[in-house]
């Protein structure tokens, strides 16, 4: 960039140019959908954090495993109802798994120790994945459909569905956290952890809930994301970093909050490129976290806790 | 205490000692050691196997004429895996244990680049068939020891500029994806372009690993652009292309072989790309030395040499290789090097293998035109093969025409 104020007047130019209400209003458009998967990822990551108190870096790669376990059962039936079955189902049980076989052993050492051993356990699941799929692309093979026009906005059908999907998941998610016994102990274990014990709450069941719904979850947001791009063994390792700015932005642990400000990274991203140009809109979602750890450190939708 | 078998065996031992081959005794007499470092596993590996059968053809063939400079070639074959990291740990095998002369055959841009400077400094020369336009200067080619078989990236946006004057687009767009590779595709062809006074309406860079690229084709498809040019992979590619016909504007594309490729065209269907124009490297299949690579290529892959242009490149690796060693008389490298250009390029009575090569060399400066290309070095060791225009229609690659540039 070699001369600043130049390339700064072009941008103001194109700003002009093109500004008209409709190429604002796609551009939102185009950022709530990419908002939405980075929000389901982020819901996942949050969930964690909230209850069994760590980053699971290990999510962006049980998506992966979730867009493979959804491909699988698309391409056996046909069916996409059949595919997010197998993908919520398969990486439900992966990720009890990873709990059943790590995470519960490690239950109590430092929340560094759990995300250092979360790397790992991503790793090991982008490697079998790799030796089983191959590192070549696969595609959903899903009709394509014209778009919707409405009032000149351009909208795709998928992502209607898309929106539909993430907003079931979102409801679940909530109906099991508020309206359910298990959901009703999560949020005790998340709330106070001592308490929560001498008040007879048995962890164990708590935790084997929250895997299966986390996995739940990370199922659907890696199937959302395989239909949306191309299934590879990279997919989910790649989403992690958005993933954990949303849920930082919402407020650690909780789960409204990490979809808004999922869909908010998403928007902002998209609005910038007028100005700051295709390249650096994956940077506006740091500054934006930045600002907000800055103004607000608890996030969004974040309670101001003391270290215990 | 010695028996009467392990004193056979000692005395058996020790005459093949002396009878040993010469290396043991004279470095100046015994094999000429080559590297051979090719993508047998990884996303090359479609590659790599024809490409290391093609340079032990070689080096039969040279050595069956009497070898490079009166020494046969010998070579070691290792696997970079398409892989920098196995690249590098392969490579230092070669240099420290086999002490290897060259090293040939590395192919993604990411393996010559951490390759390169191994090489550098062990004195010895690499040749490759990666783009990536920062190979051929320093500081990775900071000795001048790196020599392409293929073109450069700058030289793909040659041929697209040259195929969307044919083809009468007046209105071209570029996409081109954030590294030294996409961008050198689409800065290359919009060098061409407006070379032959044409402009270009709207460039996009865009960062790779996005769940949609509809900003992106939203800002070119607004220049009402009638082509667009790609640098681009075969990911992005495919996901680009989902959503831009899904946008319904039409629009023609010009994309690289390396992503508009039999798994494009099977992941999105007929529908999407039919009409692409995907631009590749070809060999020089009318030359002689095709002829006979596409022969070696039929006995050991049972394919046609068409099939792999990498493995025309090894093939003229080694051949231009052990022509330099004979015009040099040794196989010292520093004397080497400098021969590689005169062997390769004009002038010089025109000769397309090593015994033919060989023989004329005796009346003079020799031109090896190659299987791969005419193979002329220029200053920074790169050379220029001619382009296929391959058009998509119904599902299939279709070869039209072959641009030279």
């Amino acid at each position: 960039m070699p001369y600043p104020a130049l390339w700064f007047r072009r941008r103001i130019c194109f700003y002009f140019r093109e500004a008209s209400a409709l190429f604002y209003a796609q551009l939102i458009v185009n950022g709530l959908v990419q908002g939405l998967i980075v929000g389901l990822a982020a819901l996942a990551v949050t969930l964690v954090f909230g209850v069994a108190r760590f980053a699971n870096a290990a999510t962006g790669d049980t998506m992966t495993f979730g867009a493979y376990a959804a491909l699988i059962g698309h391409k056996a039936t046909g069916s996409l109802v059949v595919a997010g079955g197998a993908a919520v189902g398969a990486t439900a049980l992966l990720s009890l798994t990873a709990y059943a076989l790590v995470f519960r052993k490690l239950a109590g050492r430092s929340v560094v120790a759990l995300l250092v051993t979360s790397i790992g356990v991503g790793f090991l699941m982008r490697a079998v994945l790799g030796i089983v799929f191959g590192h070549n692309q696969q595609l959903f093979t899903v009709p394509l459909v014209r778009p919707i026009r409405f009032n000149g906005l351009v909208i795709n059908p998928f992502d209607l569905q898309l929106a539909a999907v993430a907003a079931v998941a979102l409801v679940g998610v909530f109906l099991i956290l508020y309206a359910t016994p298990i959901g009703r102990r999560m949020r005790a274990v998340a709330d106070n952890r001592e308490l929560a014990l001498v008040s007879g709450i048995r962890p164990e069941r708590v935790m084997i809930a929250l895997w299966l719904l986390v996995g739940a979850v990370t199922g659907v947001a890696g199937m959302m994301l395989g239909m949306k791009t191309v299934v590879s063994p990279e997919l989910g390792w790649e989403m992690l970093l958005p993933a954990f700015a949303a849920a930082i932005l919402g407020g650690i642990g909780s789960p409204a909050g990490a979809v808004l400000a999922g869909l908010l990274l998403g928007v902002a991203q998209e609005l910038s490129t007028p100005f700051v140009g295709f390249t650096y809109k994956l940077s506006i979602s740091f500054v934006v976290l930045l600002l907000v750890l800055l103004v607000r450190p608890r996030g969004l939708f974040g309670r101001l806790e003391g270290v215990r | 205490m010695i028996n009467r078998r392990t004193l056979l065996a000692g005395v058996a031992g020790a005459g093949a000692l002396v009878a040993a081959p010469s290396i043991l005794r004279a470095q100046g007499t015994g094999p000429i050691r080559i590297g051979a470092l090719n993508p047998i596993t990884g996303s090359g590996s479609p590659y790599g196997s024809g490409m290391q059968k093609m340079i032990l053809a070689v080096a039969e063939a040279v050595n069956a004429a009497g070898g490079a400079a009166g020494r046969p070639i010998e070579v070691f074959a290792e696997d970079s895996q398409t892989n920098p990291q196995a690249g590098v740990l392969a490579a230092k095998k070669l240099i420290e244990a086999n002490k290897v002369q060259a090293i040939l055959g590395t192919f993604s841009s990411g393996v010559s680049l951490a390759v390169l400077p191994l090489c550098n400094d062990a004195g010895i020369p690499l040749f490759h068939c990666s783009g990536a336009p920062a190979l051929s200067v320093p500081p990775a080619n900071a000795k001048g020891l790196g020599f392409r078989f293929q073109a450069t990236n700058g030289r793909f946006g040659q041929a697209f500029a040259a195929i969307c004057e044919k083809e009468g687009f007046k209105r071209p767009a570029t996409m081109a994806f954030n590294n030294a590779s996409g961008i050198g595709n689409t800065e290359g062809f919009r060098q061409a372009w407006e070379a032959k006074g044409g402009k270009v309406v709207e460039s996009v860079v865009y960062e790779p690993n996005q769940a949609s690229y509809r900003s992106e084709l939203m800002k070119v498809l607004a220049a009402q652009p009638d082509v667009i040019v790609t640098g681009s992979y075969l990911a992005d590619t495919t996901i680009i292309l989902r959503e831009w016909f899904q946008s319904g504007q039409p629009v023609r594309w010009i994309i690289p072989g390396w992503a508009a490729n039999p798994e494009l065209i099977q992941a999105l269907g007929p529908d999407v790309t039919e009409g692409v124009i995907s631009v590749d490297s070809v060999s020089n299949e009318g030359s002689q030395a095709f002829a006979q690579y596409d022969a070696a290529y039929q006995k050991a892959m049972k394919q046609p040499g068409t099939a792999n242009v990498y493995a025309a490149m090894t093939w003229d690796m080694l051949n231009v290789l052990a022509l330099a060693i004979e015009a040099a008389g040794s196989s010292d490298m520093s004397a080497v090097v400098p021969k590689l250009r005169e062997v390769g390029n004009p002038p010089g009575t025109v000769v397309s293998s090593f015994a033919e090569g060989k023989a004329a060399l005796k009346n003079g400066k020799i031109n090896y035109d190659g299987a791969s290309s005419v193979l002329d070095f220029d200053q920074y060791g790169d050379v220029t093969p001619d382009f296929g225009a391959y058009f998509i229609t119904a599902g299939k690659l279709e070869r039209r025409y072959v641009v030279k540039i």
